[in-house]
């Protein structure tokens, strides 16, 4: 018999689980849970079990729209539990948009099924290879909005994250990635893109979201320069459901401790 | 990366080894690793084997997999085999490729039971520090790649 491939093993149910990492709203002096970042996660104790790992092996394998799907469904079945207030943020690869000519149906299907608005939903694109399906990237775009999905651009900075993408997304949020963030209240340089790219969101009617900041100070160099929306472990780490449940993240106004549960990446 | 190595030459790491002192190691720990093979028994006793001496081994079956641990960690060295899959048989030169690129001060062995004078040419020409030809004994790989890491500890 043939042994199953690796692929095959990610695809089997319960194979894939998911975290939770909060958004918090930094606008005023009570700090708010504004969203959550639903994170992949391989199966326990395999190189898959680091996402970047797992994600960067599906990329390869061309099968980013297939574990899209399988993320999707498994962040939204398990976010059917949440309050209806935070908003709702998960990834999905650009070439996912632009290929699976379904892919919007089924997260709204998915969504419908769990008793979740699309409204509260935010599509987080991520890529990492160069040209896909634009035609079928965009218009994917527009059947998002039609069905009141906002829209956030992953890594700004990297990769494929860049201008043209901006252009062609319009995205409502911008995230930028933590290598900007990490050390900019000690690096002028870092301290200029963040400067940059929340101007850059301005310009668009778009917000910013910081990724990465852990301390104080990076939170006072990113807040300096009007981007209020903030993940990282200052706040919390990704959490599984039920620790987040228990942890009062969901309560109205955020804990003012860091709630580290699931340790980073490696 | 902060190695240690209390041996001498090369051949005093092998001899450490052969002998299964505590000294060896001391000289062999601290290196990550990645094997990349299709059949689970080599990765496993390659595993077992090169933990015993303090390596942190990574095992990959697929080209992709290995693929990406190599974005994702630093390894010391890579050891892998020529032929991952009968489909297309020499991914183990398209990794080295790979490796290559994204992490040059890497040491590459490939192991192969397909080996051609052609594939040897071409694995050298990419920068592999070794061809070993299948069925070769776990102590003798062990050799190699102490040999290997020790030689650039030194450097």
């Amino acid at each position: 018999m043939k042994p199953r491939s690796l692929l095959d093993t990610l695809f089997e149910p319960g194979a894939i689980s998911v975290v939770f990492q909060p958004i918090v709203d930094c606008r005023r002096a009570t700090r708010r849970l504004y969203a959550l970042e639903c994170l992949v996660r391989g199966p326990a104790g395999t190189n898959m079990e680091d996402p970047e790992v797992l994600l960067e092996y599906v990329r390869r394998k061309r099968e980013e729209a297939r574990i899209d799907r399988v993320c999707v469904g498994t962040a939204l079945r398990a976010a059917a539990v949440l309050p209806p207030h935070p908003r709702i943020c998960v990834n999905v690869h650009a070439s996912t948009l632009g290929r699976d000519r379904d892919f919007v149906t089924f997260l709204a299907e998915v969504a419908a099924e769990n008793g979740i608005a699309t409204t509260r939903l935010t599509v987080e694109i991520v890529e990492h290879a160069p040209p896909w399906d634009g035609p079928g990237f965009l218009n994917a775009l527009v059947a998002l909005r039609e069905r009141g999905v906002r829209v956030a651009l992953d890594d700004v900075g990297l990769g494929q994250s860049n201008y043209k993408m901006i252009l062609d997304a319009c995205p409502e949020y911008l995230k930028i990635d933590r290598y900007f963030v990490q050390g900019a209240h000690r690096d002028p340089r870092r301290e200029a893109v963040l400067e940059s790219v929340a101007q850059l969101a301005r310009r668009f009617g778009a917000r910013v979201v910081a990724e990465g900041v852990e301390d104080e100070a990076d939170l006072a160099a990113v807040t300096a320069r009007g981007i209020e929306l903030i993940q990282g472990f200052l706040f919390s780490a990704a959490l599984p459901m039920d620790r987040l449940l228990e942890s009062g993240i969901l309560d109205a106004t955020f804990p003012s401790f860091p709630i580290r549960e699931v340790a980073p990446p490696r | 990366m902060g190695h240690k190595r209390s041996g001498g030459s090369d051949g005093t790491v092998i001899a450490g080894m052969a002998a299964g002192t505590i000294v060896e190691k001391q000289v062999t720990g601290s290196y990550r690793m990645l094997v990349v093979d299709d059949e689970e028994p080599i990765l496993f006793a390659m595993r077992e084997y090169f933990s015993t001496y303090g390596y942190r081994v990574d095992c990959a079956r697929e080209l992709e997999e290995a693929e990406a641990l190599v974005l994702k960690h630093r390894y010391d060295l890579v050891l892998a085999d020529l032929r991952l899959t009968d489909i297309y048989g020499a991914e183990g030169l398209s990794l080295i490729g790979h490796v290559r690129e994204c992490s040059p001060r890497t040491h590459i062995i490939l192991l192969t039971a397909y080996g051609s004078p052609e594939v040897e040419h071409e694995a050298r020409r990419l920068g592999v520090a070794s061809v070993l030809h299948k069925p070769k004994p776990l102590p003798e790989v062990a050799q190699i790649v102490f040999g290997l890491l020790g030689a650039r500890s030194d450097s």
